[in-house]
């Protein structure tokens, strides 16, 4: 099966700015696919890019192994935007019924399945009310049900944990898998390391519109892991201090108190660290050769100025 | 052609479902009718008056003009007998102000029930009245001109009549004497008389140029929050996932077009009623005359072509130009403030009407309704009042058509670029970089 989604070298500009640059990705079929970034790194742009809501100045972006925009596969795809939002005065069911007509489902299908979903996120009562007389949470079922009601095999979720309450985030996680596990494809950005780390296959991240790294969870943890010590003191620190420093050995060093996470240097070995420890007096409760979390890898990948997001791309522009 | 059908249906279901819009259902005819009503109130009627005559004469005078007032559908007379010399000094007392007027006189009871609103006003008349014409007249209401002018006039010819008499003229000399003139004007359409007298003409052409102000107003400003609805809930960045903010911008228009043409439907049938009803409703309120200037007009299949056809031409260049000031506002007072110069434009072309019914012939009429922008208005105004060579039509009309496709070509493109943009309301140089590079 073609992979529903090659994003080749695409560049947008906006206003002199550059929002993405150069940027190429391919999320494999049957994925739950992670686009990572701080705030302003062009995830949304990458993504509007995709499903042709802009058009890229340069590059190109081939979905479902098809000729055609994102706009040309828009009944495959499933979108939830950023910033959330619905017809406020329109009934649940007709808002849910005129999205999936977008998607050109018949009006008759769309309202069985319609109903069969409010039923099992628990709004079947709330059908026939206005929009604007939920709570927020329930919005959010709504706008999660029109995203998914015309069955996509491509489910697009910008930022998709935003906002979320525990129990709404929960029912997404919980549908995500199951829409994996019926070999559907999710592809979603997101800047909260912690949630990406619990259900991504793959993971691409990028800062300032280019990407640093890309590949799947296992790879990318091997790359950029199995040089990370965890240490735990236990009294003693000995001369931990000036041990963390020698470049010779560790190449960065978080240390606070009891519990320093180091990072060891090019070449060097675990066990030389270790033997430095004991024989400087230090008394350890915990020496672990570990995977990095995604969110170390995160930080040392992006670094601290490309964290710091430039004016919002839109913003900028408008 | 789905999915625009979809945004149609979705507009017009949605439109038709509020209850502002059966309101206005309701309230427009109700407005319609006041348009009928209010000119005529404003030219001084206000119903029926209730006057006494107090009636100094020796002769049947008196008698005569109660008689003659009372048969006037404006006024309610009854007759008061007065001793001559009552009379005399009272128009003494008017002549010399105020000389007598701490004595009681008969004629205060009678100012006492103007003063208590028993009766609106009386009318003095003497033996002297058909000799000098000199009468008084003195009610709560003397602005009411067409009161005086009626009074006026059945009390002139009353007195033409009575001198005549008494110089011995025959009474049936006098009566065919009398006779007034009746002038009736005819429309002349393509060498023939339509039957369309000049009222007729003035009051379709009036109320066309009305509702098409209305109509073009009230739902190019629909179309306008219609966008602002989906670009400040942000749906629409769903919306373009799945259509061509073109398709969406046709789907709408055409949606609200449609809610457009169905009130109409509704208005026509209601405003046909009251028309055909005109005379039974204002002959209650005693407007009988006033009914006059706003005869039912002779709607022609052609007559309604070309309001239909301006209509429908005036509303998509101003939707295009509202749904564009929609879609570079990021909220409603914003919108309030970048939809001036469109309102401006609609507005200019309604006050021109005015000048247009005055001359439609003239060079600032044929002008206005050339103009794409006041065309929708002027021209069936125009059309109504008199009647145009069908090339002039012809012509404003492709006018017209380029324009909306010149307009659209332009307010898509700031619509395409605008419902994705947030942050502050765009300058005139950025519009012109979104039309360019969009």
């Amino acid at each position: 099966m073609a992979d529903p989604v090659i994003v080749d070298r695409v560049t947008k500009r906006f206003a002199g700015h550059t929002a993405v640059d150069a940027l190429s990705l391919t999320v494999p079929s049957g994925t739950i696919y992670g686009l990572l970034g701080p705030n302003g790194a062009g995830k949304s742009t990458t993504i509007r890019m995709i499903l042709n809501i802009y058009v890229p100045d340069s590059g190109s972006v081939r979905l479902f192994g098809e000729q055609g925009s994102g706009r040309d596969h828009s009944a495959r795809i499933g979108y939830l935007p950023e910033e959330r939002g619905l017809y406020a005065k329109m009934r649940v069911l007709d808002v849910l019924l005129f999205l999936a007509e977008l998607k050109g489902v018949d009006r008759r299908a769309a309202r069985s399945k319609a109903l069969t979903w409010l039923e099992r996120l628990g709004l079947s009562d709330w059908r026939m009310r206005k929009v604007n007389e939920l709570s927020k949470g329930m919005q959010q079922k709504v706008q999660f049900i029109s995203t998914i009601l015309h069955e996509p095999d491509l489910l697009v979720m910008d930022e998709a944990f935003s906002g979320l309450d525990p129990v709404n985030s929960q029912v997404l996680k919980d549908t995500v898998l199951e829409l994996r596990a019926q070999g559907k494809t999710i592809l979603f950005s997101t800047h909260i390391m912690e949630q990406a780390e619990k259900i991504c296959d793959h993971v691409c991240i990028i800062a300032r519109g280019k990407k640093l790294v890309d590949g799947t969870m296992s790879d990318i943890k091997r790359t950029h892991g199995g040089r990370n010590l965890l240490v735990n003191f236990d009294g003693a620190r000995g001369n931990a201090d000036a041990i963390f420093a020698d470049h010779r050995l560790v190449a960065k060093a978080d240390a606070s108190g009891q519990f320093a996470e180091l990072e060891l240097a090019p070449h060097a070995d675990a066990q030389e660290v270790l033997r430095a420890l004991v024989t400087s007096g230090a008394r350890l409760s915990r020496f672990e050769l570990a995977e990095p979390s995604l969110n170390k890898i995160f930080i040392d990948l992006v670094g601290p100025d490309a964290a710091t997001p430039v004016t919002r791309p839109e913003v900028a522009n408008a | 052609m789905r999915k625009i059908l979809a945004v149609i249906r979705r507009e017009f279901v949605e439109r038709v479902r509020q209850r502002w819009f059966w309101v206005m259902v309701v309230l427009g005819p109700l407005f319609f009718g006041a348009l009928f009503v209010v000119p005529s109130l404003l030219a001084g009627k206000s119903g029926v008056k209730h006057i006494a005559v107090v009636d100094g004469t020796t002769t049947r005078f008196g008698a005569n003009l109660t008689e003659r007032l009372d048969r006037d559908t404006l006024f309610v007379a009854v007759r008061v007998p007065a001793a001559p010399a009552t009379i005399d000094s009272l128009f003494a007392a008017a002549q010399r102000k105020g000389v007598d007027s701490s004595a009681p006189h008969p004629i205060d009871s009678l100012m006492a029930a103007v003063d208590r609103n028993e009766i609106d006003g009386f009318l003095i008349v003497g033996d002297e009245t058909p000799d000098s014409g000199k009468a008084m007249y003195r009610a709560s209401n003397i602005s009411s001109f067409v009161t005086i002018a009626t009074l006026d006039r059945i009390l002139s010819e009353l007195v033409t009549v009575t001198r005549l008499e008494r110089e011995g003229v025959n009474p049936a000399v006098v009566a065919k004497a009398r006779i007034g003139v009746d002038l009736k004007s005819d429309k002349i359409a393509g060498g023939k008389i339509t039957g369309e007298s000049a009222a007729q003409s003035f009051s379709l052409a009036y109320f066309m140029g009305i509702i098409l102000y209305m109509s073009i107003l009230i739902y190019g400003i629909n179309v306008m929050s219609s966008v602002l609805e989906e670009k400040t809930t942000k749906i629409v960045e769903v919306l373009i996932s799945s259509l061509r903010p073109f398709q969406l911008l046709m789907g709408k228009v055409l949606g609200v077009g449609a809610v457009s043409i169905f009130q109409f439907l509704i208005w026509g049938v209601s405003t046909r009623l009251l028309i055909s009803q005109r005379r039974h409703i204002m002959g209650k309120q005693g407007l009988g005359d006033a009914g006059q200037l706003f005869q039912m007009p002779h709607v022609t299949p052609a007559t309604a072509a070309v309001f239909l056809a301006y209509f429908l031409g005036g509303f998509l260049l101003y939707s295009a130009m509202f749904a564009a000031v929609g879609a570079m506002s990021s909220n409603e007072q914003e919108a309030r403030q970048a939809q001036q110069p469109v309102m401006m434009l609609l507005i200019a072309s309604f006050i021109s009407m005015f000048a247009m019914l005055n001359d439609p012939g003239s060079t600032l009429s044929v002008t206005l309704s050339m103009i794409p922008f006041s065309a929708p208005i002027a021209m069936p105004v125009r059309w109504a009042a008199g009647t145009l060579p069908l090339s002039e039509v012809a012509l404003s009309l492709a006018i017209l058509a380029v324009s909306i496709l010149g307009v659209t070509w332009i307010a898509s493109r700031i619509y395409r670029v605008g419902i994705l943009m947030t942050g502050k309301r765009p300058s005139l140089k950025e519009l012109v970089r979104w039309v360019r590079t969009a």
